[in-house]
C-alpha cells in the first residue's frame, strides 16, 4: 500500500485547522476533562476538610477492614485516586470519538469526500492523517488534565499527606502508556463506525457506547467488588492493546477508495 | 499529452448495472460532453475514470494510466494528472479560500509558489481576488463554485472532469468560466464536461457521448444535428393553427411550435418544398422559410426517448 507522510500530514494539518475553528466542538471536548479533574478534587477536599470525621472511618472500613484508622483521610484519598483512573480513561476514549466522528463522517456530510478521494491521497494516508488529528489533541488534553489533577490534588491534599501524592507510578504509567492505547482504540472505533454509518452524530452515539465497560468497571471499584491498582490497570491496558491490533487489521481491510466512496460518498 | 480511451466500460453495484457498454475516445485539446438524464450513469462514469470506482468490466486509459488500476501508485499517478469538479463544490466551510487551496496543493505535492501563481491568476479571472482569506462558509453559491473550479485546476491537470461547471453562476461568471474552459482546451488539456445545460454543451463541446445506463451514441455536434433536418416557417398568427395541415403530407414529419414559428423536422432535404406547399395551400401566409440545423436539445431528447421506448 502506497504511503507518503507528507500527504498524511496535509490531512492532519487541515483537520487540526478545522478543529481549531470549530468552537462548538472545542468546548464540548474541554467539558469532559474539566469534570474529570474537578470531581476527584472535590472528593479529596471533602476528606481533607474533616479528616477525623467518624463517617470517613466507616467508609474506609467498608473498603478495607485492616485500614490504619489513625489516617483514614489519606487512605481514602489514595483509594479515590486509584479508582478514579478508570473514569479518567473515559477521556482518552471519548475525546477521539468526538473528533474522529466529526472529521471522518463529517467529510460525507459536507460533501468534501469526493474531491478529497479524487486527489492523490491514499486511503491509508487519509486514515493516518485523520487519526493523528484526533489522537494528538486527545493525548494533549489528557496530559494537560493529568497535570492539572496532579497540581490540584497535591495542593488540596497537602495538609493531610504532607508529601506529593501525584504523579505516582500507577498514574504515570496509566497516563503515558494506557491512555494513548485507549485513545487509539476510541479513534479506531469511531473511524470504523463512521465508515459504516457515514453520519457523524450516529457515529458518535455508537462509538460512545465504548465507554460503557469503563463505567461498569468504575461501578465495580466504587462498590468495592473490584480492587484497582497497577496490575489491574496493566491487564486492562493489555486487553485494549489486543483490541487496537484488531482495529488496525479491520481498518486495513475496510479502507479502500471504492468502499469509502460508496459508503461515505 | 495523452487523452482518454475507454473500451467497453461497465459498472455494477450488486445486481444493478449503473452503466455499461461505454466506448469512446477524447483527444487532448478537446472539450467532450457527457450527456444523459439524471441517474443515467454520468457520475459513475466520471468516478470510474478518476479511479474512485473500479470498473466491473472493460478498460480505459487516462493520460497513459490504465484502468482498472493495478496498484495504489498507479492511482496516485492518475489522480495527479486529473482534475475533478464535483457536482457539489465540496469545500471546507470553516477554512478560508487560501487554506482550501493550500490543502489540495499539498495533497498534490505541487511546487507551491508555481501553483499559487496559477491559482492567483484564476482567482483574479473569477473575481475572487482579495477574498482569499475569508472563510468559505460566507461565500455565495457562485463564489463557491468558482473556487471549486480553481481547486480542480491548481495542480495543472492534463485531464479535467467538470460536472455542471456553470451551475449557480450568474451569466457573466458563466461566460468567464466557459472562456476559461475553452482556453484550457486550447492549451492542450483534455476536458470532459457533464452538463444538463445543452446550450453550454453546444457552445463548448466538439463531440458528445449520450448515456442512459448504456452508451446511446458518440458523435460530433454537427453529426448529431445532421441526423435530422429542420425547416423553420415564419407564419402569420399562431403557427399551431397549421399543424393539422401537416397530416395531409404523404410522409410523416415531426414539428415544434413557438409563437408564429413552425419548425418541421424532416427526414430528407427534398421534403422542404412539399411542406411549404402544404402549409400555404392550407391558407397560411408564410413570411419566410429557412432550413435550420436541428437543435442539440431535440437530438438529445430523441436519443433518450428512443432508449426509453426500446426499454
Amino acid at each position: 500500500m502506497s504511503f507518503r507522510l507528507s500527504r498524511a500530514l496535509a490531512v492532519y494539518r487541515k483537520d487540526l485547522l478545522d478543529l481549531r475553528k470549530n468552537r462548538g466542538l472545542l468546548w464540548s471536548m474541554l467539558a469532559l476533562p474539566l469534570v474529570i479533574v474537578v470531581t476527584p478534587l472535590g472528593l479529596v477536599m471533602a476528606y481533607v476538610r474533616n479528616p477525623t470525621d467518624p463517617g470517613l472511618k466507616a467508609i474506609a472500613l467498608y473498603y478495607d477492614l485492616t485500614v490504619d484508622l489513625t489516617n483514614v483521610a489519606r487512605f481514602l484519598i489514595d483509594k479515590v485516586l486509584a479508582d478514579w483512573f478508570v473514569i479518567y480513561l473515559v477521556m482518552p476514549v471519548f475525546v477521539p470519538i468526538l473528533i474522529s466522528s466529526h472529521a471522518v463522517a463529517g467529510e460525507k456530510e459536507k460533501r468534501t469526500l469526493e474531491p478529497l478521494l479524487a486527489s492523490p491521497v491514499t486511503p491509508l494516508e487519509l486514515v493516518v492523517g485523520k487519526s493523528l488529528a484526533s489522537l494528538v489533541p486527545s493525548v494533549l488534553i489528557c496530559t494537560l488534565a493529568f497535570v492539572l489533577l496532579c497540581v490540584g490534588v497535591d495542593i488540596v491534599a497537602w495538609p493531610v499527606a504532607k508529601e506529593l501524592i501525584l504523579p505516582n507510578s500507577m498514574w504515570s504509567f496509566g497516563v503515558f502508556v494506557i491512555a494513548p492505547l485507549f485513545a487509539f482504540f476510541g479513534n479506531g472505533v469511531a473511524v470504523l463506525i463512521s465508515a459504516r454509518v457515514g453520519d457523524s452524530r450516529l457515529a458518535q452515539q455508537l462509538a460512545g457506547l465504548m465507554v460503557l465497560p469503563l463505567i461498569g468497571l468504575a461501578a465495580g471499584q466504587f462498590g468495592g467488588w473490584l480492587k484497582a491498582g497497577a496490575g489491574y490497570y496493566a491487564i486492562i491496558g493489555g486487553v485494549v492493546l489486543l483490541l487496537d491490533v484488531v482495529i488496525v487489521v479491520a481498518a486495513r481491510r475496510l479502507f479502500d477508495r471504492e468502499r469509502l466512496m460508496t459508503r461515505w460518498g | 499529452m495523452q487523452g482518454i480511451r475507454v473500451e467497453g466500460l461497465k459498472k455494477c453495484f450488486g445486481a444493478r448495472t449503473a452503466v455499461e457498454g461505454l466506448t469512446f475516445d477524447v483527444a487532448p485539446g478537446e472539450v467532450f460532453g457527457l450527456l444523459g438524464p439524471n441517474g443515467a450513469g454520468k457520475t459513475t462514469t466520471v468516478r470510474m475514470l478518476t479511479g474512485l470506482l473500479t470498473p466491473t468490466e472493460g478498460r480505459a486509459t487516462i493520460c497513459g494510466v490504465e484502468l482498472p488500476l493495478r496498484s495504489d501508485d498507479e492511482g496516485v499517478k492518475l489522480r495527479r494528472q486529473v482534475g475533478l469538479l464535483t457536482e457539489q463544490p465540496g469545500l471546507y466551510d470553516r477554512l478560508s479560500a487560501r487554506e482550501n487551496l493550500e490543502f489540495f496543493m499539498r495533497l498534490n505535492e505541487v511546487d507551491e509558489p508555481k501553483a499559487w501563481k496559477l491559482a492567483t491568476s484564476l482567482l483574479e479571472r473569477f473575481d475572487l481576488a482579495g477574498r482569499e482569506d475569508e472563510p468559505v462558509g460566507g461565500f455565495s453559491k457562485g463564489m463557491r463554485q468558482k473556487l471549486a473550479i480553481v481547486r480542480a485546476l491548481v495542480h495543472s491537470p492534463e485531464v479535467v472532469f467538470l460536472d455542471e461547471p456553470t451551475s449557480g453562476l450568474d451569466p457573466q461568471s458563466g461566460r468567464v468560466v466557459r472562456d476559461a474552459i475553452a482556453e484550457l482546451a486550447r492549451e492542450g488539456r483534455t476536458m470532459v464536461l457533464c452538463s444538463h445545460n445543452l446550450h453550454e454543451v453546444e457552445r463548448l463541446c466538439s463531440r458528445v457521448a449520450v448515456i442512459k445506463n448504456r452508451l446511446r451514441t458518440v458523435a460530433s455536434l454537427v453529426e448529431l444535428r445532421k441526423e435530422g433536418l429542420a425547416l423553420d416557417l415564419m407564419v402569420d398568427g399562431d403557427a399551431a393553427a397549421w399543424v393539422p395541415a401537416l397530416a395531409k403530407l404523404p410522409f410523416t414529419v415531426g414539428h415544434h411550435v413557438e409563437g408564429s414559428r413552425l419548425r418541421v423536422l424532416l427526414d430528407k432535404e427534398e421534403q422542404s418544398p412539399d411542406v411549404i406547399a402544404c402549409v400555404v395551400s392550407a391558407g397560411a401566409r408564410v413570411h419566410s422559410a429557412q432550413r435550420a440545423a436541428r437543435p442539440l436539445e431535440e437530438a438529445y431528447l430523441e436519443l433518450v426517448r428512443e432508449d426509453a421506448e426500446a426499454a
